[in-house]
C-alpha cells in the first residue's frame, strides 16, 4: 500500500507539474480522472455559492461523489491542503439516496447514470454545483458536465440551472465551457 | 563676411533671433522631454494594466490547460496597436501561449519567462507578471511593446515644436526688424551725418537726437565737438587769415629790404668805382707828377754841377733853388699818397732783421747837415743792449726821420736829442726810440690833433716853418701798423718829447708771406771798396731816366749801356754780360718783372745784380723775383752808388737783399702786372 502511494504521488506531481503532456496523454482511467480532479478544483474556484450554502464562514466546501468513485482516491489527494476562497475541501462518498443537502458540489458518477432525472430533480432547489461525466447531463439539467474533444477533456455548462440554483459561475470559467442551452426538467426524459 | 563686421542691425537681429531660439529651443526640449517621459511613464503603466487584465483573463485557461483559449484571449492584443507580442508561460516556464502582432516578422521572444517587472529594452518596453487564479501561481505572463505609440507622438510633438518654434522665430523676427530701428536708426543717422562732415568738411551740420538714451548722449556730444571743432575751425582760418597777413607784409618788406640791399650794393659798387678811380687817378696822377719832377731835380742837379764846373756860382743859388723845391714837391706827394695808402689798408709791412744801433747811427750821420742849419746840436744816446731787431726798417727809419727833422725844424740854437733804449712790459720787449727838442713847443689843444692829417700847429707855421703836417700822422700809423704807439709830451715855449715804442719782433700776416725770401744779416752792407770802371746795363722806357742814369754813372766810372725796352735789354744782357743792371718796371711789351724773371730763368745771367729802380712800390715782390736791391724813383744818387758799389764784388755770392735807407714814395699802381 506504501509503494503504491508513493507512485501515486508521483504520478500526482508529474501531471501537476506537465500538464501539458497530461492533456495531451491518452485517456488512461488513471490520468483521466487526475485530470478532472484538477478541474473540480477549479471549478470550485471558479464559483461563488451564497453565504447561506455554508454553516459558517470558514466552513469547507463539501464535495459529494455520488455512485462509485472513478477517481479512486486522486481527488482527495488533489485537494489536499488545498483551499477555494478561504475554504478548505472535504469528499464525501456518496450512494443512491444518500442525504444530498450538505453538498456544495455533487459529482454525479456515470454509475447513476439510469436515475440521473431523478437525482437532478432531487437536487432541484439546493445550491448545490453539479457536475457529471454522462454525456447530455447538462442538456439534462446539470450544471457543469466534462466530455472528450479530440481526445481532450472540456466541459460543457448548463448557465440557467446554476442562476435557478442561485450559484454564480465566474464568467471566466463559462468562456472556457461549452454553453449548452438550458430545457425543461421534462425534455430531459425524452433520450 | 565676419560676425564683428557686421552692420549693428544685423547684430541686433542676430542677437535677438540667438536669444528667442536658444530659449525657444531650451524650452520645447525640455517640454518634449517631460512629455516623453511622463508618456513613457504612462504607456509603462498602461501596458502593466494591460498585462493585468490579460493575465485575469488568461488565468482560467491556463488553470484549465486551455491553450486555444488562452491564445484567443492573447489574440485580444490585437486591438493594442503597439504591443508586438505576448507570451503565456506555464508553471512549468514552458511557453503556453503566444500572441505576436501581424507585422512582425521575427519575433524575439524569450524561450523562458524573464524576471517580473517592467522595464525598457531597447526601443521595447517589456511587462512580465504572474499569472495567478484565486492565489494559485499558474504561470507566467510576458507582454512586448514597440512604443509605437510613444514614438509617434514623440514625432508629433517634434513636429508641433518645431513648427512652433519656426513660427515664433518668424515673430521674432517681425518683431526685432520692427523694434531694432529704436537703437540702429539713430546711430545710422549719426553716422550719415559724420559722413557729411569728414567728406564736405562740413562744420555746420548736426546729428538729429531720436531718444534720450545714451545714444542721445552721444549724439550730443558729437555735436558738441562739432561746434568746437568748429569754433576751432574758424579760429584756425582766422590765425591762418593773420599769418597769410603778416607773410605778405614779411614778403613786402624782405622786397624793401632786398631793394635796399641792392640800392646799398650798388652804393658800394660805386663807392668801390670811385675808390678805385681814385686809386687809379692817384697812381696816375703820382706817376705823371713824378715824371716831370725826376726830370727837373735830375736835370738841375746836372745842371748846378755842370755850373759849378763851370765856376758860375752865382747861378747856382738857383738851381739850388729848384731842386729844394722839386724835392719838396716829391716829399709832398710821397706824403699823401703814403697816407691814402694807409687809409686804403694797402700798406704792407717788408720786415727784416737789423741792427738797431746801427740803423740809428746811420740815421744821425745823414742828419748832421739838417742839424747843423738851425744852429742845433744832436745828442745821440744809445743803450748797449738794443740789439737786432726784427721789423720794417724803411718805416722805422721813416718814423725817426720824421721826428728829428720836425724837432730840428722847430727848435733853433737848441739841442736834439734822441735816445734808444730797450724796454720790457709784461708780454713782450719794446724797443723805446724817444725824440727831444728844446724848440717852441705845443700847446696842450694842439696836442689833442697832433696826429690828424694836414693838421699843423698853426697855419702860420707851415709858412714859416714849411712842411706838409702829415709826418707826425704817418709816423703814427706806422708805428700803429708795426704793434707799436705814439706819444707826446710837450709844453708850449719849453719842447716837446716825442716817443715810440715798437716791438722788438713786428709780426703780421702780411709780413708773413715773404718772410722765408728774407735774410737779414746785417754784414752784407758793409760797403765793398770801388774797383775799376765796369759795364752798368741801364734798362727803361723813359728816355729822361736812361739820360741821367747814363750821365749819373758814367761820372761815377762806370761803362753804361741802355735798353729801351724789355726785349732789348734782355738781348744786351745776353750779349754783354754787364755787371750789374738797372730795371725799370713799367715799360711797354715786357715789363720789368718779366724781364727780371727771364733774366733769373737764364742760368748765365742769373747771377747778375739785378737793381730795380722803379716807380712801382713792390720791393716784396721783387725780393721774391730776385732782384737784389730796390730803388725808388725819383733816385737818390747817392743811395745808388752806395748800392752799387756794395753788388759790385757780390757777383759770384748768392743774392742778398740788401737794406736800404731811401725816402720811399708809395704807389699803389693798377696797371702792374
Amino acid at each position: 500500500m506504501r509503494t503504491l502511494g508513493i507512485i501515486a504521488a508521483c504520478l500526482l506531481c508529474a501531471t501537476l507539474a506537465l500538464p501539458s503532456r497530461a492533456q495531451t496523454s491518452s485517456s488512461s482511467d488513471s490520468s483521466e480522472y487526475l485530470i478532472k480532479a484538477g478541474f473540480i478544483y477549479n471549478f470550485a474556484k471558479l464559483t461563488e455559492w451564497p453565504a447561506s450554502a455554508f454553516p459558517a464562514p470558514d466552513s469547507p466546501i463539501v464535495i459529494g461523489i455520488l455512485g462509485s468513485d472513478p477517481f479512486e482516491g486522486t481527488l482527495e489527494q488533489v485537494l489536499q491542503g488545498k483551499t477555494a476562497n478561504g475554504r478548505g475541501f472535504v469528499v464525501k462518498h456518496l450512494k443512491w439516496g444518500s442525504e444530498l443537502k450538505d453538498c456544495n458540489i455533487l459529482f454525479v458518477s456515470a454509475s447513476e447514470t439510469p436515475h440521473l432525472d431523478q437525482i437532478l430533480h432531487l437536487v432541484k432547489g439546493m445550491t448545490i454545483l453539479t457536475i457529471g461525466d454522462t454525456p447530455n447531463f447538462a442538456l439534462r439539467g446539470g450544471m457543469i458536465n466534462f466530455i472528450l474533444e479530440d481526445g481532450k477533456i472540456h466541459f460543457e455548462a448548463n448557465v440557467e440551472a446554476a442562476k435557478q440554483a442561485d450559484i454564480n459561475i465566474s464568467s471566466r470559467l463559462l468562456s472556457l465551457a461549452r454553453i449548452v442551452p438550458h430545457t425543461v426538467s421534462d425534455a430531459s426524459k425524452a433520450p | 563676411m565676419k560676425l564683428q563686421n557686421l552692420s549693428i542691425k544685423g547684430k541686433l537681429m542676430l542677437i535677438t533671433m540667438l536669444t528667442s531660439t536658444v530659449a525657444l529651443v531650451l524650452f520645447s526640449a525640455s517640454f518634449l522631454l517631460y512629455d516623453l517621459i511622463s508618456f513613457r511613464h504612462f504607456l509603462s503603466e498602461d501596458l502593466a494594466t494591460q498585462a493585468e487584465i490579460i493575465g485575469y483573463n488568461s488565468a482560467a485557461a491556463m488553470a484549465f490547460k486551455d491553450e486555444a483559449a488562452a491564445t484567443v484571449t492573447l489574440t485580444a492584443l490585437k486591438a493594442k496597436e503597439d504591443v508586438t507580442a505576448a507570451v503565456l508561460y506555464g508553471r512549468d516556464e514552458k511557453l503556453f501561449a503566444r500572441y505576436v502582432r501581424a507585422n512582425v516578422a521575427q519575433p524575439s521572444l524569450p524561450s523562458v519567462p524573464p524576471l517580473e517587472g517592467i522595464r525598457f529594452k531597447g526601443s521595447y518596453l517589456e511587462v512580465v507578471q504572474p499569472v495567478s487564479l484565486n492565489g494559485e501561481n499558474l504561470g507566467t505572463l510576458f507582454l512586448q511593446s514597440d512604443m509605437s505609440q510613444w514614438n509617434s507622438r514623440a514625432k508629433r510633438y517634434a513636429t508641433f515644436l518645431l513648427m512652433f518654434m519656426v513660427a515664433s522665430d518668424l515673430l521674432a523676427l517681425l518683431i526685432a526688424s520692427k523694434l531694432q530701428t529704436l537703437i540702429s536708426r539713430p546711430i545710422l543717422r549719426l553716422e550719415d551725418t559724420m559722413h557729411v562732415v569728414s567728406a564736405q568738411k562740413n562744420y555746420e551740420v548736426r546729428a538729429l537726437k531720436f531718444y534720450d538714451d545714451e545714444i542721445g548722449r552721444l549724439i550730443d556730444g558729437f555735436n558738441t565737438m562739432l561746434s568746437e571743432i568748429q569754433q576751432g575751425d574758424s579760429a584756425l582760418q582766422a590765425a591762418n587769415d593773420a599769418l597769410k597777413t603778416q607773410t605778405q607784409e614779411l614778403e613786402g618788406e624782405i622786397i624793401q629790404r632786398k631793394r635796399a640791399q641792392e640800392e646799398s650794393l650798388a652804393a658800394k659798387r660805386t663807392a668801390e668805382n670811385a675808390s678805385r678811380a681814385k686809386s687809379s687817378f692817384l697812381a696816375n696822377m703820382s706817376h705823371e707828377l713824378r715824371t716831370p719832377l725826376n726830370a727837373i731835380i735830375g736835370y738841375s742837379e746836372m745842371i748846378e754841377e755842370e755850373i759849378q764846373d763851370t765856376g758860375q756860382f752865382r747861378n747856382v743859388q738857383d738851381v739850388k733853388k729848384i731842386q729844394s723845391a722839386g724835392k719838396h714837391l716829391l716829399s709832398l706827394i710821397n706824403d699823401v699818397l703814403d697816407l691814402s695808402k694807409i687809409e686804403a689798408g694797402k700798406m704792407g709791412l717788408h720786415l727784416e732783421t737789423f741792427d738797431v744801433a746801427q740803423m740809428v747811427q746811420e740815421m744821425v750821420a745823414t742828419f748832421q747837415p739838417t742839424v747843423a742849419k738851425n744852429s742845433n746840436t744832436l745828442e745821440v744816446s744809445l743803450a748797449e743792449d738794443l740789439g737786432l731787431m726784427r721789423a720794417d726798417v724803411t718805416k722805422v727809419r721813416q718814423i725817426l726821420f720824421n721826428l728829428l727833422s720836425n724837432a730840428c725844424k722847430f727848435t733853433s740854437h737848441g739841442t736834439v736829442s734822441i735816445d734808444v733804449a730797450r724796454t720790457e712790459t709784461s708780454d713782450r720787449q719794446w724797443i723805446r726810440f724817444r725824440v727831444r727838442d728844446t724848440g717852441i713847443g705845443i700847446s696842450p689843444e694842439q696836442q689833442t690833433n697832433l696826429f690828424e692829417e694836414f693838421a699843423q700847429a698853426d697855419v702860420s707855421i707851415a709858412r714859416k716853418f714849411g712842411g706838409t703836417g702829415l709826418g707826425l700822422a704817418i709816423s703814427h700809423r706806422f708805428a700803429q701798423l708795426m704793434g707799436g704807439h705814439f706819444s707826446a709830451e710837450s709844453e708850449l715855449g719849453k719842447g716837446s718829447i716825442f716817443t715810440v715804442h715798437l716791438p722788438t719782433t713786428v709780426s703780421t700776416e702780411a709780413a708773413e708771406a715773404a718772410k722765408s725770401k728774407e735774410n737779414s744779416d746785417p754784414s752784407a752792407a758793409a760797403p765793398q771798396p770801388q774797383s775799376q770802371a765796369e759795364t752798368i746795363l741801364v734798362i727803361d722806357d723813359d728816355p729822361a731816366v736812361r739820360d741821367l742814369m747814363s750821365r749819373f754813372l758814367v761820372k761815377s766810372g762806370f761803362h753804361v749801356v741802355v735798353a729801351a725796352d724789355g726785349e732789348e735789354g734782355f738781348r744786351l744782357a745776353k750779349r754783354i754780360r754787364p755787371r750789374i743792371i738797372t730795371l725799370d718796371v713799367v715799360m711797354p711789351g715786357i715789363d720789368g718783372w718779366g724781364v727780371l724773371r727771364r733774366l733769373k730763368a737764364d742760368p748765365e745771367l742769373a747771377g747778375i745784380p739785378v737793381i730795380m729802380v722803379t716807380i712801382v712800390d713792390n720791393e716784396v715782390k721783387g725780393v721774391s723775383l730776385g732782384s737784389s736791391s730796390y730803388v725808388m724813383k725819383p733816385v737818390d744818387r747817392a743811395l745808388l752808388t752806395d748800392l752799387i758799389e756794395r753788388h759790385r764784388g757780390a757777383r759770384s755770392l748768392n743774392l742778398k737783399p740788401v737794406p736800404i735807407g731811401v725816402r720811399r714814395s708809395s704807389e699803389d699802381d693798377p696797371r702792374k702786372p
